[in-house]
């Protein structure tokens, strides 16, 4: 099963001298109810990818699909009401909307759809994250790693298709990282969730099961079941290659 | 630090314009005022230069010339004269080279073609005679030819436009005298000051004296012209010892430094008006400017401590800020003086409308209309600036590395007790204004006094009331997502929402209380006439100008007039205190009218027996029986005070019998003739029988109750107009506030937006969301404003019983207007902050740098 799928996209910005071809032809497939690492060099076009897979940014050229619905032929308002029922975001920072609760943050899309939330799966998802004790609380008074939480459990709560993260953990030490991306993991083994993550770090990447590699626009590269030996030792050649 | 400051006011152009706004109406007000002023003055001067006569010889009383100015009821006119054996006394002087007899007088009513009076309800319409030399003359022929003899008539041009009228027409005026049918043989222009936008009919002098003053030989005055080589001041002095002593004998030079000064004294009043409404703009401004200085600086946190942070210190950086309001100050005050030229034009054609047409006269802008239009400018900017400056100072260089930047948000508990301590006082001051009446200066200031500190209270308070209304005004549109996301924004941050809210509310509030004043004035009137006035019609005189006594004939002889009485009026003064005499018939008059006696009684009043209103009678001390010494235009006089009754309605001041009148020299002109329904008659049929006798007279017209309270309510309604006009564009300036803030909230915000936007919000929900938000700032607004504008409002009146506004109305369907243009107006304001919100680029909006 193929959840989000990419077919000779390109992203070309600016014209002339600025132009930037921020990805090159790529093609990719995302599988469903798999975790899926995005790595890369600075500036190779991982969040590009993210983003117009996300239906967040327009495409130069190529398609993309969302389950079965191809997103360029899409209006604006059919995009918004995708993103609203069938992704899930999480950012790297401000994540959530400051005069909302923790409570009122997770539940924001289907609030906005008028939707009731399922309440079993809300309170799994609530559960999972761990952060019963702190639902009535707004953001300024959570930790940052209880904040990405948060985050992430709006982005499971409505049981999206798929589930975009741009370096979650990019803002965070290394326990309330792992608290994330244990969580993160957790949604796609128990609850059969597919995930997208960005990331520049291995230790990050070693939760999914499977790693693409993205230089210069295109995709150079993959793994399954990585580690982070594995990633690391993949990593460097980019480096030497750049050298 | 300076050109960050500069390069700060450029990024915010359109919503710093909005900013400047505010100053530029208060400013623009201001140097319209004195710009409008100062032209004046110069205008002036001209007078001094006009033709006129070098000495002018006219009878010496307390009254202007040219009779009292109308107001409901006042028909009194009566034109101090001279006798023309006079003017061979003056020519026989020795320095007089010419001298000519002159009338000027009102109540010549020009008819149109449809045989109705034109030009306008107010100004008067005048009569004068033709001077024939034109050095002496304001007059002067625009065209054709002067009138000469009874069936001529020249025209001022206005008023011939005005009639359809061209050279060779005929034209048919109604005069005291009678009705003419003249012949057009000239059109005139006027000089300056003497021109009041009323019409203006020129006969030649005969005609002038028989239509206007019903003899040939009175004058109004004599104009003397000085021999070569005499002096004004010195023809005055050789005139003096020639004629009896009663008689005025005035200078060229007088006249005009009295006429001017007549005029500023009456434009001194506008002026005052207009400078009041230009502080409450600046009032007004301050708040929003505050708001902006507060958005930018919150905006610029993160910028500010990085310039801390590499040594910028705390004064440089509150320096950089204050830079930033006085360049703005600057601009603002400069447009605003460029605004006050358009003010002051406007104030001209403005005057033009209210009747008094000035000369032109160039533009006068003294270096002090500059210099005050400078220092209020920059002076309102800075002060407002001052505390986000003060603010911006205080941002500690770590909020630099910082990610979540935000003010340190202030407690709220000293303000709130500071407008508590206000609120406590004002409503201490309203509660000791109220208990004690009977000293009308004293709780009116109290009054005062409380509205000042009730409405800095309540802005003080704002913030928190502001937190707790939007959240209870909020409660049914908690349940939706983008309801409660508006309502947190409302409340997010209390004191902007204050500052925005007050703006809106100190213009709502001078509103409200000014429509609780102006209804309740209307319902008092309508309430005086109801009890006071048992005629059933009431004829009038145009312009409440006084009419033949041949009308007066024509109505007691219509079928279904039961009692019919007329009653006529002459000015008079008692020492300083201009008043009015009114004559009526014994007997009838108190069929038609319902005075309530304080002392004496009404009846039988003879010839020199007087009763007057309690209140003029308390003022001027005198008592029952007493022998009062009074002056009318013809001379000094007594009359003896018979009774006192209590102050209503059109009658006011002295009443005494015609007779009375004729014998202090009043003309047969009557003010008004009141005609009750003979039993069992049907009003509609009477009223229809009335008109048709009332056709052949068009310088009256019949009122019955309805529609007299209608033309009294319609002059209050000119006057409440003008001050709502004024009014409403401060409202308007604090809307353009709300978009302001709502602007400067969605740039603030835009990664918020992004982030709805990203987890699908659609536009329509970002708009709405906006929009929600800026009605709810606006509903805040007007509940403040109005409830104290309600309040206030009611306790003036209150204050104000005792001057005759003896109702309290409160105009609920205009309060009910208030809250729905609220409303509007916050929708219309949200649109284009909702608009901006609605596209705001999602991935720039979440870019995390
Ligand atoms: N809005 C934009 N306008 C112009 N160029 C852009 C824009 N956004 C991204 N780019 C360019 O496109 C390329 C890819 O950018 P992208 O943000 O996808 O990189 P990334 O892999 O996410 O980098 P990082 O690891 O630093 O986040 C870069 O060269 C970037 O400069
Ligand atoms: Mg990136």
């Amino acid at each position: 099963m193929i959840a989000a799928r990419a077919n000779s996209l390109s992203k070309i910005y600016g014209d002339g001298d600025t132009r930037v071809t921020a990805l090159d032809a790529v093609d990719v497939e995302i599988g469903a109810q798999q975790f899926t690492a995005i790595m890369g060099p600075s500036g190779s076009g991982k969040s590009t990818l993210m983003h117009c897979l996300a239906g967040l940014d327009s495409v130069t050229s190529g398609q993309v699909w969302i389950a079965d619905t191809e997103l360029s032929s899409l209006s604006d308002k059919a995009l918004t009401r995708l993103r609203r029922d069938s992704v899930g975001f999480v950012f790297q920072a401000f994540n959530l909307v400051p005069t909302l609760t923790a409570i009122e943050n997770i539940t924001l899309p289907m609030d906005i759809a008028g939707r009731k939330p399922d309440p079993d799966w809300l309170n799994t998802v609530i559960d999972t994250v761990g952060l019963r004790d702190r639902l009535s609380h707004r953001p300024s008074e959570l930790s940052g790693g209880q904040q990405q939480r948060v985050a992430c459990a709006r982005a499971l709560a409505s049981r999206p298709t798929i589930v975009f993260a741009d370096e979650p953990t990019g803002n965070l030490d290394s326990k309330s990282g792992a608290e994330v991306l244990g969580f993160l993991r957790r949604s796609v083994d128990e609850f059969q969730q597919t995930i997208v993550m960005v990331t520049h770090d291995p230790n990050a990447a070693s939760y999914a099961d499977r790693v693409l590699f993205l230089a210069d626009g295109r995709v150079v590269d993959e793994m399954f079941n990585p580690t982070s030996a594995s990633v690391l030792e993949r990593m460097k050649a980019f480096d030497t290659a750049r050298a | 630090m300076f050109r960050a400051a500069l390069r700060s006011l450029g990024q915010h152009r359109v919503r710093l314009l909005l900013t400047l706004l505010a100053v530029v109406v208060g400013v623009a007000f201001v140097a319209g005022t004195f710009i409008f002023t100062d032209s004046l003055k110069q205008s002036f001067d001209a007078l001094f230069n006009a033709p006129q006569p070098d000495v002018t010889v006219s009878a010496d009383s307390a009254f202007s010339a040219g009779g009292q100015g109308g107001g409901p009821g006042s028909g009194a006119d009566q034109t101090p004269t001279v006798p023309s054996s006079l003017l061979a006394n003056v020519t026989a002087v020795d320095g007089v080279a010419s001298a000519h007899g002159m009338v000027t007088a009102t109540g010549a009513l020009v008819l149109g073609k449809d045989g109705k009076p034109v030009g306008r309800a107010g100004p008067p319409a005048r009569a004068m005679s033709w001077l024939p030399d034109q050095s002496m003359s304001s007059l002067s022929l625009a065209a054709g030819q002067a009138p000469n003899g009874p069936g001529q008539v020249a025209l001022l041009d206005s008023t011939a436009t005005s009639a359809g009228v061209g050279i060779g027409d005929t034209v048919r005026l109604e005069t005291p005298g009678g009705q003419l049918t003249s012949t057009v043989t000239g059109l005139v222009t006027r000089g300056i000051g003497g021109s009041d936008g009323g019409t203006l009919t020129v006969f030649d002098l005969p005609t002038a004296q028989k239509q206007m003053l019903g003899n040939t030989t009175t004058f109004t005055s004599i104009a003397v012209k000085a021999s070569p080589g005499v002096s004004q001041a010195e023809l005055a002095n050789r005139l003096a010892p020639a004629l009896p002593g009663h008689l005025k004998i005035e200078t060229g030079a007088q006249r005009s430094a009295d006429i001017a000064n007549r005029l500023q004294t009456a434009f001194g009043f506008i002026n005052t008006f207009l400078l009041a409404f230009a502080l409450i703009a600046l009032f007004v401004a301050i708040f929003l400017i505050f708001n902006t200085f507060s958005m930018l600086v919150a905006q610029r946190t993160r910028e500010l401590a990085l310039l801390r942070a590499v040594g910028a210190s705390r004064s440089q950086v509150r320096q950089s800020v204050l830079v930033e309001a006085a360049v703005l100050g600057l601009i603002a005050a400069g447009i605003g003086v460029l605004g006050g030229i358009a003010v002051s034009q406007g104030l001209r054609g403005l005057l033009k409308v209210f009747g008094a047409d000035l000369p032109a006269a160039p533009l006068v802008i003294q270096p002090r209309t500059i210099v005050v239009s400078l220092i209020l400018g920059i002076g309102v900017t800075l002060i407002s600036a001052y505390v986000p400056a003060r603010r911006a100072a205080s941002v500690p260089p770590v909020a630099a590395m910082r990610d979540d930047v935000s003010m340190p948000a202030k407690n709220l508990r000293i303000r709130g007790i500071i407008g508590a301590v206000l609120i406590v006082i004002a409503v201490l001051s309203a509660l000791s204004a109220t208990r004690d009446l009977s000293n009308n200066m004293r709780a009116t200031q109290l009054v005062g006094v409380s509205a000042i500190c009730a409405l800095i209270g309540a802005i003080a308070l704002a913030p928190i009331l502001g937190r707790w209304f939007i959240g209870l005004c909020g409660m049914p549109i908690r349940g939706n997502a983008i309801g409660n996301l508006a309502v947190e924004n409302g409340r997010r941050n209390p004191r902007r929402t204050a500052a925005t809210a007050s703006a809106l509310a100190i213009g709502l509030a001078l509103m409200s209380a000014i429509g609780v004043l102006a209804a309740s004035t209307k319902a008092s009137v309508a309430a005086v006439v109801d009890d006071t006035i048992g005629a059933d019609f009431i004829v009038l005189g145009a312009n409440f100008q006084p009419f033949r006594p041949d009308v007066f004939a024509a109505v007691k002889n219509t079928p279904g007039a039961s009692t019919v009485t007329y009653t006529r009026q002459i000015p008079l003064a008692v020492g300083d205190d201009q008043g009015v005499l009114t004559g009526i018939q014994s007997g009838q008059f108190q069929q038609v009218f319902n005075l309530t006696m304080d002392s004496g009684t009404a009846d039988n009043l003879l010839p020199g027996d007087a009763i007057v209103d309690s209140d003029t009678a308390k003022r001027l001390g005198i008592s029952l029986g007493q022998n009062v010494p009074v002056d009318y235009v013809s001379g000094p006089g007594f009359l003896i005070l018979r009774g006192t009754y209590k102050p209503a309605g059109p009658i006011t001041g002295w009443i005494s019998d015609v007779q009375t009148l004729t014998d202090a020299g009043g003309r047969d002109l009557d003010s008004a003739i009141y005609v009750r329904s003979a039993e069992g008659a049907d009003p509609t049929t009477v009223k229809a029988s009335l008109d048709k006798e009332l056709a052949a007279f068009p310088a009256v017209k019949l009122q019955d109750q309805a529609s007299l309270k209608d033309q009294i309510n319609q002059q209050f309604d000119r006057v409440f107009g003008f001050i709502y006009a004024l009014l409403a564009l401060a409202v308007i300036v604090a809307f353009l506030g709300i978009v302001n803030t709502l602007a400067l909230s969605v740039f603030e915000r835009r990664r918020e937006v992004g982030l709805l936007r990203a987890v699908g919000t659609s536009r329509g929900q970002i708009r709405r969301m906006v929009v929600i938000e800026s009605v709810l700032i606006a509903l805040f607004g007007a509940l403040i404003g109005l409830s104290l504008g309600l309040i206030y409002g009611t306790l003036f009146r209150k204050v104000l019983e005792s001057v005759g506004i003896s109702k309290l109305a409160i105009p609920t369907g205009q309060i009910v207007w208030f809250v729905v243009l609220a409303v509007l107006g916050g929708i219309i304001a949200a649109l284009w902050p909702a608009f901006t919100a609605s596209r705001l680029d999602v991935l720039k909006a979440i870019a995390s740098n």
